[in-house]
């Protein structure tokens, strides 16, 4: 008897109330998201009124359309959106490209090259600041979008995650298939290798996109006109500049966060999948 | 495959063609014969001009300013390793370097404890609502650090912040000034931080469980051990490869910590939440000291590399690295 309570204490019950405190601790990543949701709607005097208040008292569309009117907040989403896009897409391209012939071919210096591609990740950005920020001026692309696309279109991480996956995902064979029907080696890879790797592809194009759509430090320091900002400067300007109008500031943090939300939400699956696939199977 | 080419160029030129001497193969023909064997090298190219370009030759400049004084403008002072011996000695370098160990330090004991928990609670099998869970867990993940860090300025605003409003509301307890004294305001960030990676690190311990086969804890359970022996004696050391996996990972994220501190509270009070990357571009883009910050951030570059290659060697990471 007391065997089977304990039973259904341990299957039913523990279960449960897992999932019960689980739920309830949803509080502390969504409040924060929340609250930011709901401050955007109100007047700066209404943010800081005690006790606060989850729904807005009287909600006004006042700080959006003054993100828009008044400040280049399109302009600077524009900006951030097409220069993702466009280094996303080059990153993927040349990820795949040099990730194939890790995966595919053997070559003299191939060890020591995959080495340097590894090593290349435990480089902290900040050691690049300065003599990138001396060269990029020295070139003449200081405040140039160039600046912000080309040093990063062929990622370390993506050439490792492309490997990692190529290895697993591709026949030998159908390489080898490919060469015997008379295509060059550029021609397999695209015709015959990238249809095979597209869920790696598609992981690698959300995280490089999310990186590139969230950066800071680089932009902030080389993007100088103010109609050249990436959208994280300008809304760490828009607060510098109008610091007390927190209904602004929020505005813009939800207008900024709000795609890439619901890109994650729509798309959680390939997101979290994308996470793994090069750290865990390598 | 490059002779069939020959003749085929040869069949289009008439018959005296076949009297000439083999003239220079074309750079086609010459491409198809050793296409196999250069393709790689061609594939990985832009890799390497890209790295050359924009990271080793900027690493060495970096070493190379860092002997010298220069302004970013003008002549450069060549000072040999006198930056070296000032930053060591500099208070604010102190400040910084202790705040990033802070950092760091929470990273590897708040952070990674916290997801490995909330990773075993998703994992274990009767709880629901789990893609609910994830998602929302994991949602902090996909936003701006900088996004989070204005989110967080209304928080722990100093007089009615949700924060003190909450603590105000359930616990009767006075506003507490966040960001205005020096130990709230670096765990203000270190709560940031947390906030901002524990659903992250949750997915790599998560996946890690996956891939402990259920057979084992079976047999174990069979031999009667209790739920805490089996964690010890088989969750974590399953886990090894996962956690050196992620102890890099997170020490490489707070060696770079840079956003948090700088919009929340510009570093201070004082230099009380001042990150090393954070002192890099204040010595160098508010200051114009750039052969000064170009030290500094060598000498981060040669501690993280000393950090990570023990991690590297105490965890044994690449001893497993076969596709």
């Amino acid at each position: 008897m007391a065997g089977t309570g304990s039973r259904v204490w341990r299957d039913r019950a523990v279960p449960l109330a897992l999932t019960a405190v689980l739920l309830v601790g949803l509080v502390v990543p969504l409040l924060p998201l929340l609250w930011t949701l709901s401050s955007s709607f109100k007047p700066v005097s209404d943010i800081f009124i005690y006790p606060p208040r989850l729904l807005p008292a009287a909600a006004t569309l006042e700080n959006y359309r003054r993100l828009f009117t008044d400040l280049p907040f399109l302009r600077w989403f524009w900006n951030t959106l097409w220069v993702s896009v466009v280094s996303t897409g080059l990153a993927l391209f040349f990820s795949a490209l040099a990730g194939y012939a890790f995966a595919k071919y053997e070559f003299r210096g191939k060890t020591l090259l995959f080495n340097i591609v590894l090593g290349s990740l435990l480089v902290p950005f900040a050691v690049l600041l300065i003599p990138l920020f001396v060269m990029i001026t020295r070139i003449g692309w200081a405040d140039s979008f160039l600046a912000l696309i080309v040093p990063w279109v062929a990622p370390a991480y993506g050439i490792f995650l492309m490997r990692q996956y190529i290895v697993q995902a591709v026949p030998n064979e159908l390489i080898d298939a490919g060469r015997v029907d008379g295509a060059g080696e550029f021609r397999v890879f695209w015709t015959l290798v990238l249809p095979l790797v597209r869920p790696a592809l598609g992981a690698l194009a959300i995280w490089n996109f999310l990186g590139v759509y969230n950066s800071f430090l680089w932009p902030l320091v080389v993007m100088s006109s103010n109609d050249n900002l990436m959208l994280p400067v300008g809304l760490a300007q828009i607060y510098g500049n109008y610091s007390r109008e927190y209904g602004l500031v929020m505005g813009g943090a939800v207008l900024a966060a709000v795609p890439m939300v619901a890109v994650f939400i729509a798309l959680r699956r390939q997101f979290i999948e994308g996470l793994t696939f090069g750290a865990l199977k390598g | 495959m490059a002779v069939s080419v020959d003749e085929r160029a040869g069949t289009g030129r008439g018959a005296d063609r076949a009297l000439v001497p083999p003239r220079p193969r074309s750079l086609g023909a010459w491409w198809r014969r050793h296409e196999r064997r250069l393709a790689p090298y061609l594939f990985v190219a832009p890799f390497f001009v890209l790295f050359a370009v924009f990271m080793a030759y900027p690493v060495a400049n970096a070493l190379w300013l860092s002997l010298h004084e220069w302004t970013g403008l003008g002549a450069m002072e060549w000072v040999g390793w006198d930056n070296y011996g000032e930053v060591l000695r500099d208070a604010s370098f102190h400040h910084a370097a202790a705040n990033t160990a802070w950092y760091a330090a929470a990273s590897l004991f708040v952070i990674c404890p916290l997801a490995l928990l909330l990773a075993l609670a998703l994992n274990s099998r009767r709880v629901a609502a789990k893609d609910l869970l994830r998602t929302g867990y994991f949602i902090p993940v996909v936003l701006s650090p900088v996004v989070i860090a204005l989110m967080f300025t209304i928080i722990f605003d100093q007089e009615f912040g949700l924060m003190n409003a909450g603590l105000r509301g359930l616990l009767g307890i006075r506003p507490i000034n966040w960001l205005g004294s020096p130990e709230w305001a670096r765990l203000v960030i270190i709560i940031i931080l947390v906030w901002r990676w524990t659903g992250y690190i949750m997915i790599y311990f998560l996946a890690g469980l996956q891939n402990i086969p259920r057979e084992l804890y079976e047999a174990a359970q069979l031999d009667g051990a209790g739920s805490w022996r089996l964690f010890w004696n088989i969750t974590l050391p399953l886990l090894r490869p996962v956690t050196a996996f992620v102890a890099v990972v997170v020490l490489i994220g707070a060696s770079q910590i840079f956003e948090e501190p700088y919009i929340l509270t510009n570093g201070g009070p004082g230099e009380a939440t001042l990150s090393i990357a954070n002192y890099v571009q204040r010595e160098g883009f508010e200051r114009l000291n750039f052969g000064y910050a170009a030290t500094a951030s060598f000498i981060l570059f040669a501690f993280v590399f000393l950090v990570t290659q023990v991690q590297i060697r105490f965890f044994g990471i690449g001893r497993e690295q076969e596709g």
